[in-house]
């Protein structure tokens, strides 16, 4: 099948972002970020794009995909393109670095504030830990309308990740702030776009019910 | 004046010799043409290797696991530390038992033989007609994030790391190299960066690398294709207890099972497709280690090449490991110019510590290595 895939690129001395079409030969099955690499070795060297495990298991390759937040690496070119086309765009709310590659520091930078674990236990017939089913993408802040307009909100992902791995019934105090879980209006984007299923929405509703009848306690 | 180093190459071996470098007091600069681990090390399964495939040779076994424990040590949050079982579905894999444990114990790897209602108890989803298991000290990781501790640790060091930014050639003068062109691609410019040393860090790439230099590396380009299914099959690694061979391996990290792999020689790691027979063979393979398989779907297909060492002459290198090798391009005319193939994500840390010891006697650094008891940053100070 031929595709025409249009990317939103910018480069740092560029006034403003332009898009750019290039014309892939791709197999419906193929991912987006399969066809993205494509272009990236045989059309556009400078190409500049964030991708680590292409099977949806590291976050890194977050993108807007026909305007929906989706990871590119298990997305199929077939399912996402209209009328043959697929546009490409850097996630929201993040500044960007070049092209599709966003600087994720306003994300990260919440760790140093709430320190959430990365495990989970689970017991199966015995109990054994696994890491947190976030990826880390980003996703969430890109699809939160609070966290694209509010610069100091902990956001979705690391509210989500601070309370899984909480294990004493206590949260850090900034989750319950205005910064925190008050900051939420509700609008459950985090979780219709998340990746993996993590509810980050579902979680802020229950640390707030958790809060206001006293179960849940902040340090 | 503190020495500069040029590290290219920002997968799990990049990042690991950056922060060893800059641990011991050099000024170091990463680059890398994508994003990190954008090569073959975010393309891995995933797989803290016990060193229990390997048990053929045994000293690459232990080399193995002693570093699944010293990972372990410095970054607990990494991993998913519950093991792995090694299960026996035919009378093959039930003849290789015995060898199998003998060289386990000589490589110093702790095992346990399980019996079948143990070894189904804790992991349902095996095939009910395993006839052994022994449960080994594997474990799992996202490798990203292991990139990024170990570059968020650099940083703690003085270290700087560029990403998007292609080595497209070298200034060499009087047998050295002098400066390593690069191209930034977030700004499409070009510029010359200053070296004292550069070490060429870009495994399965590393040939290319060199010969911008008008060298070469003996390295094999050895692509494996993985397939991702949908769901979470288990908690311990499957490995089927045989020679290590095509799908003979089921990972769990997150929300997913990745089942690997198989192994081809290609010249360039860039043009790498998916042999659609492959998928097939993995969807197979594993279904006999795990019948469930059969019942899920692919969620992804990937395919990455691994930095096999060819034949390293002993003119043209010195072999520091059976698993990996340091090319002394000083031996070719260019002085101050090494690359490292080889290895696997799991000796990373090792590989890194002898890349180091190399690099720090030519530079005159008189540090030794001290990333095996230094705890890892967490890879969100990377960003910060």
């Amino acid at each position: 099948m031929k595709y025409r895939v249009i990317i939103r690129k910018y480069k740092t001395e560029w006034r403003e972002p332009k898009y750019v079409s290039y014309e892939v030969e791709a197999d419906p099955d193929t991912s987006v970020l399969d066809v993205v690499e494509k272009i990236s070795l045989e059309k556009d060297r400078t190409l500049a794009f964030e991708h680590a495990c292409h099977h949806g298991a590291c976050g890194a390759c977050g993108m807007i995909i026909n305007g929906v937040e989706r990871l590119a690496c298990i997305t199929k070119i077939g399912e996402v393109a209209r009328n043959g086309m697929v546009v490409l765009e850097p996630l929201r709310g993040f500044k960007v670095i070049s092209d599709l590659a966003v600087d994720k520091s306003r994300m990260f930078k919440q760790y140093a504030l709430v320190k959430p674990g990365t495990h989970e236990k689970v017991v199966v017939t015995v109990e054994v830990e696994k890491l947190l089913d976030c990826l880390e993408c980003g996703i969430c802040y890109s699809a939160c309308p609070i966290a694209n307009t509010f610069e100091g909100y902990v956001g979705p992902s690391v509210i989500a990740m601070a309370y899984k791995s909480s294990s004493n019934g206590k949260v850090p105090a900034i989750i319950d702030s205005r910064r925190g879980v008050w900051a939420c209006h509700g609008s459950f984007e985090c979780s219709a776009r998340c990746p993996v299923d993590f509810k980050p929405g579902e979680t802020i509703m229950k640390i707030r019910k958790e809060l206001l009848f006293g179960k849940l306690q902040v340090v | 004046m503190t020495k500069h180093v040029v590290v290219i190459g920002g997968g799990v071996t990049g990042a690991a010799i950056a922060y060893d470098l800059a641990q011991r007091g050099a000024r170091v600069t990463l680059l890398e043409r994508g994003s990190i681990g954008s090569g073959t090390s975010g393309r891995t399964h995933g797989l803290l290797h016990s060193g229990c495939r390997y048990v053929a040779d045994v000293d690459v076994a232990r080399e193995c696991y002693l570093e699944n424990v010293t990972l372990r040590k410095i970054a607990p949050f990494l991993f998913e530390k519950n093991g792995g079982l090694f299960v026996a579905i035919d009378e093959s894999d039930l003849k290789y038992k015995d060898f199998f444990l003998k060289k386990c114990e000589e490589a110093g790897i702790p095992v346990k033989e399980l019996d079948r209602n143990e070894a189904l108890r804790l992991e349902p989803n095996l095939n009910p007609e395993l006839k052994a298991a022994v449960l080994v000290p594997d474990g799992t990781f996202d490798p990203l994030k292991v990139m990024l501790s170990f570059l968020a640790s650099a940083k703690l060091h003085g270290a700087d790391i560029r990403p998007f930014n292609e080595v497209v050639g070298f200034r060499i003068e009087s047998g050295a190299i002098k400066a390593v062109r690069v191209l930034d691609k977030t700004s499409e410019r070009e510029y010359e960066l200053e070296a004292d040393y550069v070490v060429n860090a870009t495994g399965a790439w590393a040939n290319k690398v060199a010969s911008l230099a008008g060298l070469s590396v003996p390295v094999k380009p050895s692509p494996g294709v993985m397939v991702a299914l949908n769901a979470r099959i288990g908690h311990r690694v499957f490995n089927r207890l045989n020679k290590p061979g095509d799908g003979d391996i089921v990972i769990h990290q997150r929300g997913t099972s990745v089942i690997g792999t198989t192994s081809w020689i290609v010249e360039d790691p860039d043009k790498v497709t998916i042999p659609r027979e492959h998928v097939e063979l993995m969807l197979k393979r594993g279904t006999e280690l795990a019948p469930i398989v059969a019942k899920l779907k692919v969620k992804a297909t990937f395919v990455s090449s691994r930095p096999l060492v060819g034949a390293v002459q002993a003119s043209t290198g010195r072999e520091v490991s059976r698993s990996f090798a340091i090319i002394d391009h000083a031996r070719e005319g260019i002085e101050n110019f090494a690359s490292i193939i080889g290895g696997k994500f799991t000796t990373a840390r090792l590989m890194a510590e002898k890349m180091a010891d190399f690099v720090a006697e030519r530079i005159g650094i008189n540090q030794p290595c001290r990333t095996a008891d230094t705890p890892l940053a967490p890879y969100w100070s990377y960003f910060t």
